[in-house]
């Protein structure tokens, strides 16, 4: 067999043994699909599918693809496939395709064959070392064929024997572990098909560049196709456990909801709502027919508006002075360090701070106002970050430009600056309220109340102003008020079990207040990144 | 223009003061130098400016004249300082931290490196175009009377409009005015409300000079203003240039010698490491240079 491989630049025709690779990354990106449903439990891996049990019938597929990829790599060493592989598949193939040979000889010795720990070390090293030769030795359509394809034939095969399948388990060593199907065979099936996915995208190629530029193309898009499926899932999960306590007896109906009304100049209107929800309008009593979550979603509503409004401008105007007037050096280096460091800081310890500071000099009770100035001081940091590194991404010729007209230099920052870095700054709020909206420890210690409140102790902020006598001459009750948050509520009820008792259904109780914590949390982003497209659209269009 | 011009006086100044700091070819330099002299006030005067960047000494001892409504083109190679003094014509250099400016430059007379200089007024009667174009991320109305809104010549805010104060008619005239000054208008008065982003290149360049002209400025400083666009666009800001020489004091730095050549009035040579080497009306510069080293950069020997 000689070196020289036929090249051209255009090579039209498909060939057999070509579609034949293309099937085989097919078959791949399905069992990569299945086993992240199987992880997602959409799909149970110990039911049967077609009288067949689900495992067999991944392992077939499986050996499928190993059988193809091996043949694949055999027919273009023998020449009968025109490909245009490398010298060898390289050393970073063949220093991962020996790791991975050296786990599964290592795992195999020790644990199925019983030879002990020295044993799966000779093993492993034995597997190892033949797997790196394999790889790196012969030709590049060997080299990278053979490990993943004999890897994928390995695992199928177990699976389609039953080595591993439905009644199977595994605790490994002296660990309090035991491993049991449904998580093993989807991550099995998914590492298997991700190896045997890149070796037939190789293959698809022709090898050479092309097959290297295919072959990573595959292992990066599926591996963000998993990132996507992982958030889908998280999604979907909450949404599917949540969804019956949030729309137990919501009714559709003309007059069937709360009545709304609005009084203005002597006249007043009644609009009654078409639409019943009373698990977003009760609160929880014992009265009710369906508990509801109201107190806690108003409590985070505000306590979201209250840290926002007190960290932005706080934080902007503290990101102006620090990249507009403040020289560089030393200084804006040891705030630049203590605002990184405030940002990691852990909840549970801004959450002390509130409660050992806020608390005593708020009437010593937990309130609203202490709950959102702790948040506020968490989001602080974020804000003066973002809105510093988008003010610093303004270009200097604006600020030229307006120096050179004669504008002095806070009218610039007001007129340029500002407007041009708002879309960073929007992001750095959206992505700070996305964090507070959900934290639970801060809550816990400066903020919550009861956990189950009724509908009528609603904090009412709005309406809580007053007007009084003395200095300051504008008083709110609300404000030092202890009321309710969804985050912990949730843990309240999961993990304290606070109150449970009271409820009909606890757990359908939680997941719904967890589903309407993520809808909160996302209409949040939501109306962040209406507000930055909108900014953005202003500096461009 | 030419009432204020007058006859060319050389004049050979070997003793003129050297710097302590300089080697041999700057002695050279220096025995080439002659005076440009005109009649009438100059509307910038410089004299014995030096300017440093830390270290770098990038200005050495220049003393120049500026004629008022002209062109006057500051050419030569890169790095000669030639961009450092024009902005030390409107104490843009202020905002370098590192720079160090000596010397005096007189503005129809007054001092401008002195205490208690209002940098607001100056850059208003001293303005500036920058070498790449850099309109604000705004509407092109917005841009142009950016100037005149700041400075609270021109208030159209919503305050002002319930006051009864809001001058929007003036503000569309001198933006209408500022436009067609800057030849753009017939290009842009359909879409005034549209961002100055979405302009090309040479109209954002125009839209620049438009802007400038709205706080209307005495001088117009430009850095390289043709540099970062297509010959089309460079012919119409060329045009423009010549225009303005009516009414403005233009100084310009260009790399591009036939741009000196067609547009300036007088020409003054920056050669490296920051000496002024010759300064003359245009012609006689390129025609008959007094310097072999003037002489070589012009041919193209060098620079």
């Amino acid at each position: 067999m000689s070196r020289v491989t036929e090249s051209a630049l255009i090579r039209e025709e498909t060939s057999t043994l070509e579609a034949i690779a293309g099937v085989a990354i097919g078959l791949c990106a399905l069992l990569f699909a299945l086993a992240m449903a199987a992880l997602f439990e959409v799909v149970t891996v110990t039911d049967s599918v077609a009288g067949l049990p689900m495992s067999n019938v991944l392992g077939g597929l499986l050996a499928v693809v190993g059988v193809v990829v091996v043949g694949f790599g055999a027919a273009s060493y023998r020449g009968l496939v025109p490909t245009e592989p490398r010298a060898s598949a390289g050393a970073v193939a063949a220093t991962a395709f020996s790791a991975i040979w050296f786990v599964v000889g290592g795992l195999v010795a020790s644990q199925t064959l019983g030879v002990g720990l020295a044993g799966g070390l000779l093993g492993g090293g034995l597997l190892g070392g033949i797997a790196f030769a394999v790889t790196a030795i012969p030709r590049e359509d060997v080299g990278s064929t053979l490990p993943a394809g004999a890897l994928a034939l390995l695992a199928g095969g177990a699976l389609l024997t039953g080595v591993i399948g439905p009644g199977w388990s595994w605790t490994p060593f002296d660990l309090n572990a035991t491993f049991f199907p449904p998580i093993v065979v989807p991550a099995v099936v998914m590492f298997c098909s991700l190896l045997g996915g890149w070796a037939a995208a190789k293959a698809y190629g022709g090898f050479g560049a092309r097959g290297r530029h295919l072959g990573a193309y595959l292992l990066v898009y599926l591996n963000a196709l998993a990132i996507v499926a992982v958030l889908v899932g998280l999604v979907a999960f909450v949404v599917f456990k949540g969804a019956p306590g949030v729309f137990e007896g919501v009714t559709v109906a003309a007059g069937a909801g709360p009545s709304t009304t609005v009084s203005a100049f002597g006249f007043s209107h009644t609009v009654v709502w078409p639409v019943s929800w009373p698990f977003l309008t009760n609160g929880a009593a014992l009265m009710n027919d369906v508990d509801g979550v109201l107190p806690a979603i108003v409590g985070t509503v505000w306590l979201v508006v209250g840290s926002v409004l007190f960290a932005v401008p706080l934080g902007v105007g503290a990101a102006v002075f620090l990249s507009e007037y403040a020289e560089q050096g030393r200084f804006t280096q040891v705030v630049e360090i203590a605002t990184n460091g405030l940002w990691s800081t852990p909840s549970i310890v801004f959450g002390l701070f509130g409660y050992a500071f806020l608390l005593p000099r708020f009437g010593g009770e937990k309130s609203l106002l202490s709950g959102m100035l702790t948040l506020g001081f968490m989001l602080l940091p974020l804000v003066v970050i973002t809105s510093r590194e988008a003010m610093l991404s303004v270009p200097d010729e604006y600020r030229d430009a307006s120096a050179a007209l004669g504008v002095s230099k806070w009218q610039t920052i007001r007129s340029v600056v500002l407007p041009a870095a708002l879309p960073g700054v929007v992001t750095g709020v959206i992505l700070g309220v996305g964090r507070i909206a959900g934290e639970t420890a801060p809550i816990l210690l400066t903020m919550a109340g009861g956990t189950f409140v009724p509908g009528s102790q609603t904090v009412d902020v709005i309406g809580g102003f007053q007007f009084t006598a003395s200095p300051p001459f504008v008083a709110n009750p609300a404000l030092l008020e202890a009321t309710s948050a969804l985050p912990y509520q949730v843990y309240a009820l999961v993990t304290a079990g606070v109150g449970g008792s009271q409820l009909n259904d606890p757990e359908a109780f939680a997941w719904g207040t967890t589903l309407v914590l993520l809808a909160v949390v996302l209409s949040f982003y939501a109306v962040g990144i209406v507000t930055r497209y909108y900014f953005r659209r202003k500096l461009h269009q | 223009m030419s009432e204020t011009k007058s006859t060319i006086q050389t004049e050979s100044n070997p003793d003129r003061p050297v710097s302590t700091t300089t080697g041999e070819t700057e002695e050279e330099v220096r025995s080439e130098w002659r005076e440009y002299a005109f009649d009438g006030e100059p509307k910038l005067s410089v004299e014995n400016l030096d300017v440093y960047y830390g270290d770098d000494h990038a200005l050495r001892d220049v003393s120049i004249d500026i004629p008022e409504e002209s062109v006057t083109a500051l050419i030569g190679p890169s790095g000669c300082g030639k961009s450092t003094f024009l902005r030390c014509l409107n104490r843009m250099n202020d905002r370098i931290k590192s720079a160090r400016v000596d010397g005096s430059v007189e503005v129809d007379g007054e001092e401008i490196y002195q205490d208690g200089t209002n940098l607001v007024e100056l850059r208003k009667r001293v303005g500036m175009v920058f070498q790449n174009p850099n309109p604000f991320p705004k509407s092109i109305r917005d841009n142009v009377s950016y100037g005149p809104r700041k400075h609270g010549d021109i208030d159209t805010g919503v305050l002002a409009g319930l006051l009864g104060r809001s001058n929007e008619e003036r503000e569309a005239e001198l933006v209408e005015r500022s436009l067609k000054q800057a030849a753009l208008w017939d290009e842009v008065d359909d879409r005034l409300d549209d961002n100055a982003m979405g302009l090309s290149g040479g109209q954002q360049q125009r839209l620049c000079i438009a802007r400038c002209l709205a706080v209307d400025p005495e001088v117009i400083l430009m850095d390289e203003p043709a540099s970062a666009l297509d010959p089309i666009a460079t012919a119409k800001i060329e045009d423009l240039i010549d225009e303005l020489a009516q009414e403005y004091t233009v100084v310009i730095v260009t790399h591009n010698m036939q741009q000196a050549a067609r547009i300036s009035d007088q020409t003054a040579v920056f050669l490296t490491g920051g000496n002024l080497v010759e300064y003359g009306e245009t012609d006689q510069v390129f025609e008959n240079p007094e310097s072999q080293r003037v002489e070589d950069y012009i041919t193209g020997k060098f620079g």
